[in-house]
């Protein structure tokens, strides 16, 4: 049946800022999220801080919340999954299951915020040995403990001496079948480098890349300063592998500007795994019926120009749905995917009305 | 012959086959030929910032650890080309462990100032080098002999030749003109000719003083020398690292250049230039500066020619005229005003001009950089110059000449005449004596 509803699936940075888009010009939406939370991945996976500008992940997503919530045209239905659709552009039918059981829900337009899963280090093809050796973490278990104040070597319990990075792992690589840049770890590792280094003063920080890819601002905003104002130590040689020696972890690879091989022991060694679609941008994708990429992503079917719309009409993507995205991408591809369903819907009522 | 010169090859060594082991995690590898020179006692083992800590904590050393390993700095730096030192490779040494302040690399930077045109961090080797050799010789470290020569007698005489300072405007007296000497004619003035070292001394830079004299003379320039009280201003000592020496010769210079009035201050040498517009005011002096070709260059069109070269020519940017104070144009203006003479650039010319290696203390130090260079600057410089077809290599620091017409003999390049831009100009309007 015809609906002027909007469904937002998911309640990250991007399905907030398009739920909040659509209600705030007047659209009614409907929130939906799988987890009995709103923030995404930024709360489910303990953000400390936001990058570039490092502004604490808790309270900025939780503005974003209220925004939401303070608009009376937003319907937020947690712990609730889309189980089937039915019906075409303009009167779509959802199948509901929330706490309160099934149920079904008519809309007129879809956008798909389901965003992205961090690359499972236990699939990577070097010899990191993520689920090995206690003090091989991933960007995200650093961010959880930078969110506690408390960064240590999940061995012994004591502060790192020496902790290094290791880039594009899960990213970039022929092997693991991501050929793509996941555009982020760059920024987010150099982050966590910088905070690393304002927790722990006297600790030493190396940051082990292929290219370091910052784009735009990010590079004055944290590239720079991690560099001059924070001495993190920047390796153009990606390592190969992690052995333990004497308590500690060597990393073994080739320092490409010398031309030769090196061995640096290290305390705690971070693994700036890359983005892949969420398990729920997957299922989501199949279940609408939109075309993914080869790598499980959303495809934005209408090229650079319009980077929100699918291949099915009246459903849109945003965000980390439709691959490797930073904050800001995902929240102006957001209000990119809000305009657009609410246009397509107004365009529809004005045609039926005249 | 190619253009570039030879570079020394890294050492290696190399077997047929090879069990390398790592002295850190033990492992045994056997390998193949080439692939084994990589483990030839190369490995790592630590590294990090403190190289960088102690070099940032000098004034001026703080941009090395700026370094993002991009490598723009190393196609240009005059000294990779013949050798194996630069800037990114010395970012890398230092964080990799090397102590600069013991190590050869630290004197083999000219302070060029070619990197930190392309450098897109602005890694300034034109203040690392001089503060860590300053810190180097302050704590004792080891100075090459022959730079540590050149301190002493420009401490002790004035001047980095260490000739006797009261023959410094003996060159004056077969000038063929007056030469007024401020000391026994105090009289205001309005050029004030500071003739620096190699134009006092060294008898090639002689012929070039007193062309000037002749030339300025001639055009009726009001002009005056101090004579024997003139002393070096020391740039190239500073930069080398000696900044205890260049601020009491800041002292003696400013004492002395008190005493006289006078209304611009006109040097041959891009060092003291360089010295006059950018040092002096730091410290509390301030001159109208100019090089000698930035007085004569207005000029030139009133100059009256006598004689048609009839000469092709290339031209050397001085580092210190060019890149360091963005003078281009005033030497290029007086060469193509002379008659007959028509000027070929060579590849590197004008912003990318190579450097001849006698700045930033280079012009002391060629018996220690030939260990590590497959060639002197100069002599590639000479090299390139030749390459043009020009007859002439004409230059317009004291530094270059005697550097160059000496790179001209060793590279068999014999025929190429190495002349100052006021010698040819002197030429031109007939002024030389025909005694010479």
């Amino acid at each position: 049946m015809s609906s002027d509803t909007i469904v937002v699936i998911g309640g990250g940075p991007g399905g907030l800022r398009a739920a909040r888009g659509i209600a705030e010009i007047g659209g009614k939406v409907v929130l939906i999220e799988q987890r009995d939370f709103l923030g995404g991945t930024p709360i489910a996976e303990n953000y400390a801080g936001l990058t570039p500008l490092n502004e604490p992940a808790k309270p900025a997503m939780q503005r974003m919340i209220d925004a939401v919530t303070a608009q009376p045209g937003a319907d937020i239905r947690l712990s609730t999954q889309v189980r089937a659709v039915a019906g075409d552009a303009g009167a779509f039918t959802l199948t509901l299951r929330g706490p309160g059981g099934e149920e079904s829900l008519d809309c007129g337009a879809i956008i798909i915020a389901t965003g992205f899963g961090h690359f499972d280090p236990g699939r990577e093809t070097q010899m990191y040995g993520y689920y090995e050796f206690p003090d091989v973490i991933a960007l995200q278990d650093l961010e959880a403990m930078l969110s506690d104040h408390n960064v240590v070597r999940p061995s012994n319990g004591q502060p790192p001496e020496r902790v290094c990075f290791i880039q594009c792992v899960g990213s970039r690589d022929r092997h693991i079948g991501n050929e793509y840049c996941s555009k982020v770890c760059c920024g987010v590792a150099s982050k966590e480098a910088i905070e690393v280094r304002q927790l722990l003063p006297d600790s030493k920080v190396f940051i082990f890349y292929i290219d370091m890819r910052m784009y735009g601002f990010w590079e004055n905003e944290i590239y720079w300063p991690a560099q001059e104002k924070y001495h993190v130590q920047y390796v153009k040689g990606i390592i190969t592998e992690v052995l333990p020696k004497d308590g500690r972890l060597l990393v073994r690879g080739e320092d490409t500007t010398m031309g030769r091989p090196m061995e640096v022991p290290m305390d705690l060694v971070v693994l700036s795994v890359g983005m892949e679609p969420s398990p729920g941008t997957r299922k989501m994708a199949r279940l609408l019926g939109v075309r993914q990429n080869k790598y499980g992503f959303v495809d934005a079917v209408a090229g650079p120009l319009d980077p929100v719309s699918t291949s099915r009409e009246g459903i849109y993507a945003c965000g980390a749905a439709l691959g490797p995205a930073d904050l800001e991408d995902t929240v102006s591809s957001a209000s990119d995917a809000a305009m657009k369903a609410f246009a397509f819907l107004r365009s529809r009522s004005v045609a039926a009305a005249s | 012959m190619p253009v570039s010169g030879r570079k020394v090859p890294p050492h290696a060594i190399e077997k047929e086959q090879a069990t390398v082991a790592s002295p850190i995690s033990g492992r045994e590898v056997e390998l193949p030929a080439m692939w084994n020179r990589m483990f030839e006692s190369r490995v790592l083992s630590d590294y990090g910032p403190d190289g960088f800590a102690k070099i940032g904590a000098l004034p001026g050393g703080e941009s090395l650890e700026w370094c993002y390993g991009c490598g723009k700095c190393i196609p240009v730096c005059p000294v990779d080309v013949v050798g194996e030192y630069g800037p990114r490779k010395l970012h890398r040494k230092v964080q990799t462990g090397t102590d600069l302040f013991g190590d050869p690399d630290l004197w083999l930077c000219t302070t060029c100032g070619n990197c930190l045109r392309v450098c897109p961090k602005e890694v300034d080797m034109i203040q690392i080098m001089p503060a860590v050799r300053e810190s180097a010789i302050t704590d004792g470290g080891q100075v090459p002999a022959e730079l540590q020569d050149v301190f002493e007698k420009t401490f002790r005489y004035g001047n980095a030749l260490g000739a006797n300072p009261r023959r410094r405007a003996q060159w004056a007296a077969s000038a063929g003109v007056p030469v007024r000497i401020l000391a026994k004619d105090p009289a205001p003035v309005d050029v004030l000719f500071y003739v620096e070292d190699y134009w006092s001394y060294h008898p090639r830079g002689q012929e070039a003083a007193k062309a000037f004299a002749r030339v300025a003379t001639a055009l009726g320039v009001d002009w005056a020398i101090l004579g024997p009280e003139e002393k070096t201003l020391g740039d190239s000592q500073r930069l080398a690292g000696e900044k205890g020496l260049f601020d009491s010769l800041v002292e003696d210079a400013a004492a002395t250049l008190a005493k006289y009035s006078f209304q611009r201050i006109v040097t041959p040498d891009p060092h003291a230039f360089n010295a006059l517009v950018k040092e002096y005011p730091k410290r509390g002096h301030e001159f109208d500066a100019l090089h000698y070709t930035q007085l004569l260059a207005p000029l030139a069109g009133q100059i009256t020619w006598a004689k048609t070269l009839n000469l092709k020519v290339t031209f050397h940017d001085p580092c210190y005229l060019g890149r360091h104070n963005g003078e281009y144009d005033a030497p290029r203006t007086l060469i193509e005003a002379i008659p007959g003479v028509e000027l070929v650039e060579m590849g590197r010319c004008r912003e990318n001009g190579y450097c001849c290696g006698g700045g930033g203390g280079g012009m002391w130090l060629d018996g220690f950089s030939r260990d590590y260079a497959s060639e002197r600057l100069s002599e590639r410089r000479v090299r390139e110059a030749a390459q043009t077809g020009a007859e002439v290599l004409v230059v317009c620091c004291p530094y270059e000449v005697s550097r160059f017409e000496d790179a001209a003999k060793s590279t068999g390049n014999d025929h190429l005449r190495v002349l100052d831009i006021i010698e040819l100009i002197d030429e031109a309007m007939g002024l030389r004596p025909a005694d010479g």
